[in-house]
């Protein structure tokens, strides 16, 4: 189609988040992590708890908790480097162009407001409505949603709803500004796996039906594999491999993504024993100099002391490993 | 362990108001300790009362001779040193009287649960019923004046704090995971308590009655301000506030000229008080957060 | 809801027999002639030989349930016996003396509530910097300070020194008007009865009196409230729907006053409730410092003049507020936070 489909909405380059704790150390918690997201299209940020996936999306935000600090890099919305604007502005981005669902609907609301209250907040905030007006366009989200009852259920206060009526509500309040950009936090790990299955393709309908942006935050390959276009794979703060998705599925470079893509269980193969990959993932104080994934890899060697370049090997297809010639190498001879 | 506390001292002794009570609580120790050096009772004479120095009731500024001044006939720096010793003769009987009767209760009241614990939190209930101070007042009224009175009215009506704490700890413990595997094999919930629970329940305990110092030597004090405590001319703190209440009250004009009987014994107590909730607020933030007395 | 407060309401009767069964242990460790002087308003009564039969008239060496009951039963007559230090029976000498206590605590609550609630966020927000170091110190020295101490510097700086704040209820010239047949008493209260009565000298003269033991009360007791907003509202920033209000664009100033504070101020209810209820018994000190009439001071006095039959009275009904207090606090919850549903 024409030029802005292929536009990138979003460049992430090269952003630094650390953290201080109490004894003033430094914990690269976020490291240099670089990603685009274009227009309409769903990207899935993966990796296990503690990566640094959520703290790169409040990053964008500049939601970091007061402990953490953006120390460098560049977050390019619409030709514009949020990092570089005042507050002020920062302000009618949050929520206006770029909103957020969490991870836990229960926490994420405030209990002691009603449901109503919140979402009509948000929408009198960014737009010149008057209370009725915003009133209006919150039961229509609410129904937009699928919520029964929309107007009773303005009435409400959080504790009132059910977990998947919460998260429809939080989607409900992200949405009600219409915003070019959605970052979805895990938005299904707290949630049944029945519902998780109805929330997600709610995001999906609303997505289409309203030409926006996602970045979904995941440790579930599983909803990558059904969700997003390209995948940005995280490991210890650092971006690990990143690629379109029939080609991460296909195709893994990095061994940690092979080790992930491994540990999901699967149908259609019979399979022996669920696999996992050795180790856990290390503290923020301590890790390793040069690849991150060190002392966890099969592949490792001397050279992963220092830090791996990252290479594109293929059609948009990036990943940051000394040894992934080897990997594919490997994969070739196991399948003969 | 041995790492574990070595943190703990570290933690402790970074935070600067911990270590400012810590050394308030030693110097107040000091004085206590070599009260009798500091300042050196009549020989055959009880230390703890304060020895008659003038014949007229007026107050004496602070001289050499006497370096908080005088009030009540008697030297208020003899009285504020004693005084040390009195507030923590108090402080310390008390509050281990009432915690080894709060941890009996609290205790049977965990291990038997249902019935038992019922009645036992509804007897704590009407104890905490009635406010402290007019409690304690109550009683010791009724059992008559005097500092060992004033004792067993404050441990009368300061047991339910460590009793409820540990009464907590325990129906908390008996739902954990490790205990419920030691019940499954057979281990029996004294044992448990014995082993898991009270150990657990040290610190809290001691955090609590650290915290609880600070009011159980007020309200005694209160008590005397009162005079209702200690006898007449008792080396007590609040029985030498209670001889500036007259004159604050009476002599409008010139009661500034007659500071130092409130601000020295004053001075003791609040100092005394702050170093307790000092240490007491430290190890509460070191040991738990959460824990709110 | 409803179903909860009658629970409640049906527990209360049950709460005041308990406190009325420490009470009448406490007066069993009185002998029957000190039991006695309860019941006897006239000395003349009292000629030694008659002591032995007025002692079995009263049935003061009946077994002590009988005793007890005959006591419930005088109590819910009304009838607490007669009070030495109110020349009066204790009920009525306690009832005048309410109100001068209730007003007190009225006036003292006002300041530590806004006070503490607005330094325990300011604290909050200035977590472990100058501010907050300033507060805290400030605070937990407040919180060392016997309120008599702190109430004999008050005196001896603003009353003897400066002369702003004199002790006692009222000047003598307003005490005459009170007590003139014109003035009409409704509350009981100076303060308000003067401004119902249209005497704003009589008003002024009573808030004067008043503000030494508010000045007091207040530094000794709002340190709590701090405390405790600000530990709450540490921890309701952590918050996730904190986070939620800021990914919405709020301004810093709305994240925190309307969506931080309202649920940090949760528990702050629950300690506020029980700080009006400690005021009404902390009012024991205050009161007899400054020379005010009230329940506080009738009890210290009481017990120094050892009228047990005030004593007994005064704890019962101290334990009755108590209970009725803490009845308010909880039901005062669940309009604070919608979760509480009570059942």
């Amino acid at each position: 189609m024409t030029q802005p489909q292929h536009e990138n909405m979003l460049e992430v380059k090269d952003i630094k988040v650390y953290f201080y704790d109490d004894e003033g150390r430094e914990l690269k918690a976020v490291d240099g992590v670089s990603f685009s997201v274009r227009r309409g299209e769903t990207i899935a940020l993966v990796g296990e708890s503690g990566c640094g996936k959520s703290v790169t999306s409040m990053a964008l935000l500049q939601l970091v908790d007061s402990r953490g600090k953006i120390v460098g890099g560049k977050v390019i919305f619409e030709g514009q480097d949020l990092l570089l604007l005042p507050e002020a502005k920062m302000r009618t981005v949050r929520g206006k162009d770029i909103a957020v669902i969490f991870q836990e609907p229960a926490s994420a609301l405030n209990p002691v407001y009603t449901i109503g209250e919140q979402i009509i907040e948000a929408i009198i905030l960014h737009q010149k409505l008057s209370f009725r007006q915003a009133r209006e366009v919150a039961r229509e989200m609410l129904r937009l949603v699928g919520i029964p009852e929309p107007e009773k259920r303005l009435n409400e206060y959080p504790h009132e709803l059910s977990g998947g009526m919460k998260q429809r509500a939080m989607i409900a309040m992200a949405l009600s500004c219409r915003p070019k950009l959605l970052i979805a936090d895990e938005p299904t790990t707290s949630l049944d796996v029945t519902i998780q299955a109805q929330i997600l393709e709610l995001i999906r309908e609303l997505q289409k039906k309203l030409g926006m942006s996602v970045i979904l935050i995941t440790h579930d390959l599983g909803i990558v594999a059904d969700m997003s276009q390209r995948v940005v794979v995280m490991y210890a703060g650092k971006v690990v491999e990143e690629a379109d998705r029939t080609e991460i599925f296909k195709n893994p470079l990095h061994p940690y993504t092979i080790g992930l893509l491994r540990s999901i269980p699967r149908l259609d193969r019979e399979q022996t024993k669920l696999e996992t990959i050795p180790g856990v993932v290390p503290d923020p104080s301590s890790f390793p100099v040069g690849c991150r994934f060190r002392g966890r890899c099969l592949y490792e060697s001397p050279t992963c002391c220092e830090v791996p370049p990252p290479t594109l090997v293929g059609n948009n297809h990036l990943v940051n490993c000394h040894h992934w010639q080897e990997v594919r190498q490997g994969k070739e001879t196991a399948r003969f | 362990m041995n790492r574990g506390s070595k943190r703990w001292f570290k933690k402790f002794f970074s935070n600067f108001s911990a270590v400012l009570g810590f050394v308030l609580l030693l110097f107040f120790l000091g004085v206590a300790l070599f009260a009798p050096y500091i300042a050196p009772p009549k020989p055959g004479r009880d230390a703890y009362m304060m020895p008659i120095v003038t014949w007229s009731s007026d107050p004496i500024p602070p001289s050499r001779e006497h370096p908080f001044g005088v009030a009540g006939k008697r030297d208020i720096f003899y009285g504020v040193v004693w005084g040390t010793r009195t507030a923590f003769r108090i402080g310390i009987i008390v509050t281990i009287s009432s915690t080894l009767i709060g941890l009996v209760i609290g205790s049977i009241a965990g291990y038997f649960g249902h019935l038992v614990d019922e009645l036992l939190m509804r007897v704590t209930d009407i104890f905490m019923a009635v406010p402290f101070l007019v409690a304690a007042l109550v009683l010791a009224t009724i059992l008559g004046a005097g500092l060992d009175k004033v004792i067993i009215a404050l441990i009368v009506f300061s047991w339910m704090y460590p009793a409820r704490l540990i009464r907590g700890n325990i129906l908390q413990v008996k739902e954990e995971q490790f205990v419920m595997a030691a019940k499954a094999l057979g281990v029996s919930d004294l044992v448990v308590i014995l082993r898991h629970v009270l150990p657990n329940s040290i610190f809290p305990v001691l955090i609590q009655a650290s915290m609880r110092m600070g009011s159980l030597v007020i309200t005694a004090a209160a008590l005397s301000f009162l005079g209702l405590g200690a006898p007449q001319g008792y080396a007590d703190w609040g029985a030498l506030l209670n001889y500036a209440r007259n004159w604050m009250l009476g002599s409008q004009g010139q009661a500034l000229q007659y500071w130092f009987m409130t601000v020295f014994p004053g001075l003791a107590m609040v100092l005394f008080v702050l170093a307790w909730n000092l240490v007491g607020d430290a190890l509460r933030d070191i040991f738990d957060p959460r824990l709110r007395v | 809801m409803v179903f909860y407060i009658l629970r409640r309401l049906l527990f209360l009767p049950l709460a005041l027999f308990g406190v009325s069964l420490l009470v009448f242990t406490m007066i069993g460790f009185l002998s029957p002639y000190q039991r006695l002087a309860t019941f006897i308003n006239s000395p003349e009564r009292l000629k030694s030989d008659n002591v032995d039969k007025l002692i079995s008239f009263y049935g003061l060496d009946d077994p002590i349930f009988i005793q007890y009951f005959r006591w419930m039963k005088n109590v819910f007559q009304g009838n607490l016996g007669w009070s030495y230090v109110g020349k009066a029976p204790v009920l009525e000498s306690i009832l005048i003396r309410f109100p001068y206590t209730l007003e007190l605590a009225i006036f003292s609550v006002i300041p530590i509530i806004f006070l503490g609630v607005s330094f325990g966020v300011l604290s909050a927000l200035h977590h472990n910097k100058f501010l907050d170091h300033i507060l805290r110190i400030f605070a937990v020295v407040g919180w060392s300070f016997p309120d008599f101490v702190f109430g004999l510097i008050v005196l001896m700086v603003f009353y003897s020194t400066l002369g702003w704040f004199p002790p006692g209820n009222l000047s003598i010239w307003a005490e005459e008007i009170v007590k003139s047949p014109a003035f009409r008493h409704i509350t009981g209260m100076l303060t308000f009865d003067s401004l119902l009565n249209g005497r704003l000298d009589v008003f002024w003269d009573a808030l004067r009196h008043l503000l030494g033991p508010v000045l007091t009360l207040t530094y000794v007791e709002f340190a709590f409230i701090l405390r405790i907003t600000r530990s709450s509202m540490l921890e309701v920033l952590r918050r996730d729907y904190v986070r939620t209000a800021r990914a919405k664009g709020l301004e810093e100033k709305a994240v925190i006053h309307k969506h931080a504070r309202r649920n940090a101020l949760v528990p702050v209810a629950t300690v506020s409730g029980q700080t009006i209820v400690g005021l009404l018994a902390g009012t024991v000190i205050v009161e007899t410092i400054f020379n005010r009439t009230g329940i506080g001071s009738f009890m210290a006095i009481a017990a120094q003049q050892l009228d047990y039959a005030s004593i007994m009275g005064g704890t019962l009904f101290f334990g009755l507020i108590l209970i009725l207090g803490n009845l308010c606090v909880d039901l005062s919850y669940a309009f604070i936070d919608p979760r509480v549903r009570l059942d």
